[in-house]
């Protein structure tokens, strides 16, 4: 290149690169902030399609109808109120709407079915000999079963806990590991109790990601496997999951996990799913919204955003629960028992 | 703005080609003179930063910045050229419009440029010439749930210039000094428009998160205009630096700019060959 170009060169490329990359912006008010919600979920939310299959999601008539909820001088309580419900209509228990005055739920994955399970009776099993590790409590129970109750995905656990729970369990004939009322938190967590109960490694489903702005520019899927954790404690005998409407998102993922492995059972009630990998972002208002962005597949390619059946269908019955018998827990221990004798 | 898709191979063989060539001319380069100036400066200044993985909004607030840069001249192909090489760190404490949440940006950039002197009056200068840059980073945002932390990782093959002018103010010399860089060709990571952290942690295919950029989807610009003037014994320089760092890659825009003012203080030696006694 001549010397003498250069400036020239240097010049064009200034004016080029002092073009702005920028977002489309909207305006804090009512529509604005309403037009930026809308599109938010437009471009990235994922279930669009099976959601429209499920139950007739369409978000274009979704639009319609609660633009003509706004008017310009509505209050931002009235306007949190029209969003909030708007969000709803996805169904889905990852889609929040914040500001700082109140957050808005989507709940009806568990208000509409029975709890299938009571803190009354988990303190009549666990009693006060309990042994709490690694956010865990567990106990021996008088036939020799082994339970393990876990209530969140988002509580630390070690690998050095779980080495130590199931070392101090290994005598036992089974176990029942009770992750109802689990809402989720980190699949990392899942994924290491999970490799505690396999020799091989496992597929335990599919993910996807969405790769541009229509409903259907999904990436091609990634494979999650359950691999076993080598060098560490194992369990090599029957396991019973419990699980309830409120088994949710990493709790979700881990019985479909859970679901690919030999001695594995899953009893209780159908889980509350919530398979979307969820991400953030925000109004022109400050409001910040949430919801499913990567969707989660089990094993055979299917959705689990509404839920796993389990293996066994037990619901708590009134008259148990009044004697302070879990129903669940207690089919669990009769179907270890017919395992162990089989 | 269109998007291009390169295999992720023939990138690599793009980038492999520009570096050996870059390095074949610093292979031939001798030192011309031991003369050297070092400058340490300290900045403030004002950053808008955008990313839309993390938020649609533009992110504003206070930056601080340090900047390092030594130059000096030396010979290649029997030509004079200026060998220059500037770190800067820079971090920003963000807002959004609402001021409902916080993000944090920082930045290391490294750059090496080799200026041929174009045009050499006695008072008036200009010059050019290529430029390496690395850049790694990140902007956290502070209320995200699954998605709080965007990396920042790209190097670019650039082209830098140069103009010089030498005067006097109230009898004291004042040096005064343009410089813009302006990136042609590089290598940006970037997850894909949707793509969470957990599954870059799940894949070993990363072929779609290494991104080919050009002016095309990476628009940038760093301009730098400076006074070196002295003050007693110390000799100081005050500088603007105008930082446009943007990018538009895998459907995720993203931009970086800042305007700040840094006051370094310029340090000229020589280095002196040392012969041991045998």
């Amino acid at each position: 290149m001549k010397p003498s170009l250069l400036p020239s060169l240097l010049l064009a490329l200034t004016l080029i690169c002092s073009s702005c990359i920028r977002e489309t912006t909207f305006s804090d008010t009512p529509e604005g902030n309403f037009e930026a919600l809308w599109r938010i979920i437009d471009r990235q939310y994922c279930f669009f399609d099976y959601k429209s299959a499920q139950y007739g999601l369409d978000w274009d008539d979704i639009y319609q109808r609660y633009k003509q909820r706004l008017s310009p001088t509505m209050s931002s309580r009235a306007l949190f109120q029209v969003l909030s419900e708007m969000l709803l209509e996805l169904r889905d228990g990852h889609t929040n709407l914040i500001s700082t005055a109140q957050t808005s739920y989507y709940t009806k994955w568990y208000d509409d079915y029975p709890a299938n399970y009571s803190d009354t009776l988990q303190r009549i099993y666990l009693g006060t000999d309990y042994v709490t590790t690694s956010s865990m409590q567990y106990k021996v129970f008088q036939d020799n079963i082994a339970y393990l109750r876990y209530a969140s995905f988002s509580s630390a656990i070690s690998e050095g806990g779980l080495d130590a729970i199931l070392s101090d369990v290994s005598l036992c004939d089974g176990l029942i590991l009770d992750i109802r009322n689990n809402g989720g938190g980190l699949l990392t967590n899942s994924e290491k109790i999970a490799a505690r109960f396999t020799n091989e490694k496992t597929i335990a489903g599919y993910m996807f990601h969405k790769t541009g702005y229509g409903h259907n520019d999904f990436s091609s899927p990634i494979t999650i496997y359950t691999t076993p954790a080598n060098s560490r404690v194992r369990w090599q005998k029957p396991v019973v999951v419990l699980t309830n409407r409120r088994t949710f998102s990493s709790a979700n993922d881990f019985v479909c996990r859970m679901k690919q492995l030999p001695n594995v059972t899953i009893i209780g009630d159908r889980t509350g799913g919530g398979s979307g990998l969820p991400t953030s972002s925000e109004l022109p208002n400050g409001w910040s919204v949430r919801f499913s962005a990567c969707p989660m597949f089990d094993a055979d390619m299917q959705q689990t955003e509404f839920g796993i059946d389990p293996d066994i269908k037990v619901d708590i019955q009134s008259a148990d629960f009044n004697q302070g018998i879990d129903t669940i827990i207690e089919a669990a221990r009769q179907y270890l028992h017919k395992k162990i004798a089989q | 703005m269109p998007t291009f898709n390169y295999h992720f191979s023939d990138m690599c063989r793009a980038l492999t080609l520009l570096i050996s060539l870059t390095l074949c001319l610093f292979v031939h380069a001798q030192s011309d003179s031991a003369r050297i100036t070092r400058v340490t400066s300290y900045g403030v200044g004002y950053a808008n930063v955008l990313d839309t993985y993390l938020s649609p909004l533009e992110y504003t607030g206070p930056e601080l910045r340090a900047m390092r840069e030594s130059i000096r001249r030396v010979t290649i192909a029997h030509q004079p050229v200026y060998r220059q090489s500037l770190f800067q760190l820079n971090a920003s404490i963000l807002d959004n419009p609402a001021k409902t949440g916080s993000e944090i940006y920082l930045l290391a950039n490294w750059n090496y440029t080799w200026l041929k002197p174009l045009l050499t009056q006695s008072r008036f200068s200009v010059s050019a010439g290529p430029q390496l840059a690395a850049n790694i980073g990140m902007l956290y945002n502070a209320r995200n749930s699954n998605n709080p932390v965007q990396a920042k990782a790209y190097i670019n093959a650039a082209i830098s210039g140069m103009a010089t002018y030498q005067t006097h103010l109230m009898g004291h010399p004042l040096h005064l000094r343009y410089q813009l860089s302006v990136p042609l060709l590089g290598l940006m990571f970037s997850p894909e428009y949707g793509q969470a952290y957990y599954e870059l942690t799940l894949s070993h295919n990363w072929s779609r998160n290494i991104c080919f950029t050009s002016p095309h989807n990476q628009p940038a610009i760093r301009q730098l205009i400076s006074a070196d003037f002295p003050i007693g014994k110390l000799s100081l320089r005050l500088s603007y630096l105008f930082d446009l760092q943007q990018s538009e890659v895998n459907k995720l825009k993203s931009h970086a700019w800042s305007h700040t003012i840094m006051l370094g203080f310029i340090k000229q030696f020589t280095l002196t060959p040392y012969f041991p006694r045998q």
